[in-house]
């Protein structure tokens, strides 16, 4: 006896595998710091094994997209929008292309970061990181958002992380400005092509925190339905 | 007159089986589906859940039984039509069972949806309108019953979403769930136990040969509310919280409290099914044994006997220890993302509403009721993905049920005819 309504009626749902997408999101980005220090020492085999464990986690997270991207047809009945929920997919995807373009590019042009920049680029690194942790904490507390119906209280403990993202995204802002004030006086010294990519690093790592940031608020957008 | 007092015992014998086989067919595969959100919210084992069913289906069927079958049996067709023939009524009613129980192994074995309600509802006017005459069935009766189809989801749809707020307002969304969970789940159980019996004394028991004035009756039904709370306080008491299980998802012991009150609502939802779908069985039966006990009189104020009622209940116990506890786990392990607190507000809704059904003497359709108890929380956005393809498939099995029901018990009567003669 094949066909259950009952059993028919529940579909699979869709918020374990965008926390699993995002945790692994968060893994690519949570590799950057050790690949800074790497590129740094100029030790190649180790930034470059860093690299590639970066490009593997964001092939799994392509993996895990488009699997739920499948799994989602458009006739679910979900407390949330779908639309947001597949951009919000896009979004958390971005967070793994990023890093992997940003270790990508350094490691292709061996870049060596000059001494003066270095140690603010391990601080937005590691501000990138903790806002990407943000975002993750805030996407793992959908179950419980679920579980409250998207109760009041609950939305007031993830309001509270976005808050969190969105000033540790702005500190972000703080220390790319201060790297390019430090790199501007350097730019003579400097060889011309590499000072350019030394502005796109800063950019890129910039646009991590930027998209940590945008799973946040759109998460505010899903809550809000 | 003649062919009833020649072929009188046959045709019971007959009667018996084809109502035992409908029975079996309610509980190897409904009862599945009336016990689906209780399992699949992990409240309960597979193993608790067949014995809930067994128990409470059984119960049900017996107590409160009562009503609905009447309705199957002599509602959906005007019986004074048949007062001159009334071995046209065995034939229809036999034609009937046989018709719904064979396209619910048809359609099952298929995969395509069905209900048994409908597919004796189906089958009954299907016989009586082609068989005997268009003015043999009561339309306005039919009428009644239709609607009840389309009201009785949205009754539990409603009524699920208000609990389920309810929850959410005093406990799950609050600063201590675990605390007002022990604080509220108790009135609830109350709850469960009120309804659930208040229908029962008022309307089922007066086939047991049962009946209360209305004070008594509440005094009843209060006491039992006060008896399940009992009972059921005790059980959560001894639930204590335990922290460390409260790390990764914040609402585990909160939910163990919720489980306490999933078995006692288990137990209501397989009781309202037994009161409603046993009818689908036992009611042509008792039609058939009503003629045949008179010697062919129609409208014999005959009431149901005792037996017919346990073979419905057992038949329906039999179907679901042979085959349907298959089903249940098939559907438990299925169903993941319902949790207790969830799986009770859709319950208590659909028993609820199936109860009031059954009180009220209507047949409708557990699953369909409980498919919209369900798309109720959802809209409360307690669930995180339903599929609403099933709504098409409830209409589907509306729409391919009830012809399908009808053309077979057409083809049956005509061959029971001419068997046994016009």
């Amino acid at each position: 006896m094949a066909t259950n309504n009952i059993y028919g009626l529940f579909g699979k749902s869709p918020i374990s595998p965008l926390q699993q997408h995002m945790s692994h999101a968060h893994s690519c980005i949570g590799e950057l710091n050790g690949f800074m220090i790497a590129i740094h020492a100029q030790d190649w085999d180790e930034a470059e094994k860093i690299r590639s464990t970066i490009a593997t986690k964001e092939g799994e997270a392509d993996v895990l997209k488009k699997k739920l991207r499948l799994s989602l047809p458009s006739t679910f009945m979900m407390p949330f929008s779908r639309r947001d929920l597949l951009d919000l997919l896009l979004i958390q995807d971005s967070i793994a292309n990023t890093a992997k373009d940003v270790s990508g590019l350094m490691i292709n042009r061996k870049m060596t970061l000059p001494d003066e920049i270095f140690e603010d680029i391990i601080e937005l690194t590691e501000v990138c990181i903790k806002t990407s942790a943000m975002a993750l904490k805030a996407i793992n507390e959908l179950d419980e958002l679920l579980e409250t119906a998207f109760g009041t209280r609950e939305q007031k403990v993830v309001n509270h992380i976005i808050s969190r993202i969105n000033d540790l995204e702005s500190e972000s802002d703080k220390i790319q400005h201060k790297i390019r004030a430090k790199l501007f006086p350097l730019e003579a010294s400097l060889p011309p092509v590499d000072v350019m990519f030394y502005y796109r690093a800063v950019e890129w790592l910039g646009e991590l925190a930027d998209s940590a940031q945008r799973v946040g608020s759109r998460l505010e957008v899903l809550l809000a339905k | 007159m003649e062919i009833i007092a020649n072929y009188g015992d046959i045709l019971l014998i007959l009667a018996v089986v084809f109502g035992l086989f409908m029975a079996w067919g309610v509980g190897a595969n409904d009862v599945a589906n009336a016990m689906g959100t209780s399992v699949g919210s992990g409240a309960i084992t597979i193993k608790q859940a067949i014995i809930i069913a067994v128990i409470f289906e059984f119960a049900g069927a017996i107590l409160a039984g009562g009503e609905v079958t009447a309705t199957i049996r002599k509602g959906i067709l005007d019986a004074s039509i048949f007062t001159d023939s009334p071995h046209l009524l065995v034939y229809g009613m036999l034609a009937s069972l046989l018709a719904a129980g064979m396209w619910l192994m048809i359609a099952s074995s298929l995969g395509w949806p069905v209900s048994t309600t409908h597919s004796i509802v189906g089958a009954i006017v299907g016989f009586g309108a082609v068989g005997v005459g268009v003015d043999a069935v009561a339309w306005g009766k039919v009428g009644t019953i239709a609607m009840s189809w389309i009201v009785s989801p949205l009754l539990a749809g409603t009524l699920a979403f208000m609990l389920f707020r309810s929850l959410q307002d005093l406990i799950i969304d609050t600063k201590e769930p675990f605390k007002n969970a022990q604080k509220y789940v108790p009135f609830y159980m109350f709850l469960v136990g009120f309804v659930i019996s208040l229908v029962t004394i008022f309307k089922g028991l007066k086939h047991v040969g049962l009946e209360f004035d209305t004070l008594t009756s509440y005094m009843l039904a209060i006491g039992f509310g006060v008896l399940v709370m009992t009972v059921g306080t005790i059980l959560i008491r001894r639930i204590k919280i335990d922290p460390s299980e409260n790390e990764d998802f914040h609402f585990t012991s909160m939910e163990r409290i919720f489980s306490v009150l999933m078995v006692i609502t288990a137990a209501a939802m397989a009781f309202a099914h037994g009161s409603n779908d046993v009818a689908n069985a036992i009611g042509p039966l008792a039609a058939i044994y009503g003629v045949i006990e008179s010697g062919g009189l129609i409208g014999a104020k005959s009431s149901l006997p005792v037996w017919v009622l346990l073979v419905g209940g057992g038949g329906i116990v039999f179907g679901l220890v042979t085959y349907g506890h298959k089903v249940i786990a098939t559907i438990g392990t299925g169903i993941t993302q319902l949790t207790p607190s969830r799986g009770f507000a859709a319950t208590l809704a659909a028993a609820a509403t199936v109860v009031i059904a059954s009180g009220t003497g209507l047949p409708v359709s557990t699953t369909q009721v409980l498919v919209g108890a369900v798309l109720g929380v959802g809209l409360a956005r307690g669930l995180a993905a339903l599929d609403t393809r099933v709504i098409n498939k409830i209409f589907l099995s509306w729409i391919v049920t009830l012809p399908a029901g009808a053309l077979m018990s057409i083809i049956f009567f005509f061959m029971l005819k001419g068997m046994f003669g016009a």
